[in-house]
């Protein structure tokens, strides 16, 4: 369209940096609940000292993250209509459900771990591995059934929102690794094998998501007319620098490569390439949502 | 002749001038207050040097077919009535901006004062006593047709039988009411 735009009515924010904490911290919530279950349903006795911090902070974190979603909401003593009124056609609905059944399944296999029950935090690992899916994986139908923007409406776009959780939780772990290591054991000495170990898991898990990402952004470069502005709005518009240097480049691909060199397998490096993960993917959240957003409609 | 009715609006943009009124008059008909809009007028330039010719467009709720807004609303304070209108209902809505995330053109905007998202409802308590929306009164070339489209011997009904008119962002689905006929 060839027509230059004189005059237009700013949009309003809609969604906002509330919504992204939001879906942050359910994004952390399920990576360290999947993390904490690899030792009670899987088995991987490597992964014990994860697993009740793990579960712990899932718990915490998503008691947290609708306080986000409360300070969002234009009249936030009405959330009790969620739960009233249903609409089974919205993702906003099945979440206000999801959001309560999780937490309470989190805190039941807390339980039963404390207790050093094996048998029974297995059966509940078993619930809650879905439900943690479930919990993060409907954000991201909340953006993808929003079909108004080009950024948001894209088929993968829960998938991509998995794994970034599952790079986020990991971080998230090797962080807790390192802590417990040094403040709450007596030799103050820090699990390397287990901390190596975590950051092996994520060399592969960023590939991925690497790859999830560059399908979206090929696709949608390739696709129709809204597709191609997104992609121009997220590579070289006004989301360049947010989106290629600081989340792809610093958060993915640099960490990518701290992992994967065998030289710098030093405790102190592994932590604080975990930190810079953990800033990168929030600032990935920060960019599909608000840089979903930023678009102009009409 | 259908028992209900469809309420429309065709804007007629060879007679659209640009003069804003239909905006100004939807603010005060409303009450919208500062900083938001329930419809307005884009303006732009189309060509290049020699032959440039400047464009109006007047955009308010499309009052889909098939909304958005309504499908996603978590509480279904969004209604579709009968006759077409979308509205919503101000005491169930809690305000999670979700509907406005999600309409594909726009138009809705949550009040800053009150904290529920509003809309452009056709002036509902003007149409429901048998008046004309605001914008379309204060249109002062008549650019703006509003009227029930199920009955043919309407002024809106006669104008599309006999001028071909279009929509923007056909391909979202929504089936937006609101036409445009351009030349």
């Amino acid at each position: 369209m060839d027509v230059t735009l004189l005059y237009n009515v700013p949009m309003q924010e809609t969604f906002g940096v509330s919504i992204a904490i939001y879906f942050y911290l359910t994004g952390l919530s399920a990576g360290s609940f999947i993390l904490s279950s690899l030792r009670y349903v899987f088995g991987f006795e490597k992964f014990k000292p994860l697993a009740k911090p793990g579960v712990v902070l899932a718990a915490v974190l998503l008691v947290m993250a609708p306080l986000a979603l409360l300070i969002h909401s234009g009249h936030p003593m009405r959330a009790w209509h969620l739960f009233v009124f249903i609409n089974p056609t919205s993702p906003l609905s099945w979440g206000s459900f999801l959001l309560t059944i999780y937490p309470i399944v989190c805190i039941i296999y807390a339980y039963f771990m404390f207790k050093e029950n094996n048998k029974m935090a297995k059966i509940l690992g078993i619930i809650g591995i879905p439900s943690a899916i479930a919990v993060h994986g409907y954000t991201g139908f909340v953006l993808a059934v929003a079909k108004a923007r080009a950024v948001w409406a894209t088929p993968i776009m829960p998938l991509l929102f998995l794994v970034s959780a599952m790079i986020s939780g990991i971080a998230l772990m090797m962080i807790v690794c390192a802590i417990q290591g040094y403040f709450f054991t007596k030799d103050r000495k820090i699990n390397s094998e287990l901390l190596f170990t975590l950051g092996n898991m994520l060399i592969w898990i960023i590939i991925f998501d690497l790859f999830l990402v560059l399908c979206d952004m090929v696709t949608h470069y390739m696709g129709h007319k809204e597709g191609i502005e997104a992609t121009i709005h997220m590579t070289t518009g006004f989301f360049g620098f947010t989106f290629l240097i600081i989340e792809v480049f610093i958060g993915k691909i640099i960490p990518m490569i701290v992992f994967a060199v065998p030289r710098f397998r030093k405790n102190w490096v592994y932590v604080l390439t975990a930190i810079v993960i953990m800033i990168g993917i929030f600032v990935m959240r920060y960019n599909v949502v608000v840089g979903g957003e930023h678009i102009p409609l009409v | 002749m259908k028992a209900t009715k469809r309420y429309g609006m065709v804007i007629d943009l060879t007679k659209c001038i640009g003069c804003h009124s239909c905006e100004l008059s939807c603010k005060l008909e409303n009450k919208v207050p500062l900083s938001v809009w329930r419809m307005w007028v884009k303006e732009g330039i189309k060509g290049h040097y020699p032959n440039v010719t400047k464009v109006y467009l007047p955009l308010l709720c499309n009052h889909c077919d098939n909304p958005t807004c309504v499908t996603v609303c978590p509480v279904k304070a969004s209604i579709k009535r009968e006759d077409g209108i979308v509205i919503v209902d101000p005491h169930r809505c809690i305000g999670c901006r979700y509907c406005m995330a999600a309409c594909p053109y726009g138009m809705r905007h949550i009040n800053p004062l009150i904290g529920i998202v509003q809309k452009c409802d056709f002036c509902l308590h003007r149409v429901s006593e048998g008046e004309k929306p605001a914008c379309v009164l204060s249109c002062p070339n008549g650019a703006m047709i509003f009227g029930d489209l199920n009955d043919r011997f309407s002024e809106i009904s006669k104008f599309i039988a006999t001028h071909r008119v279009t929509v923007i962002k056909e391909d979202t689905g929504n089936i937006p009411f609101c036409l445009l006929y351009t030349s």
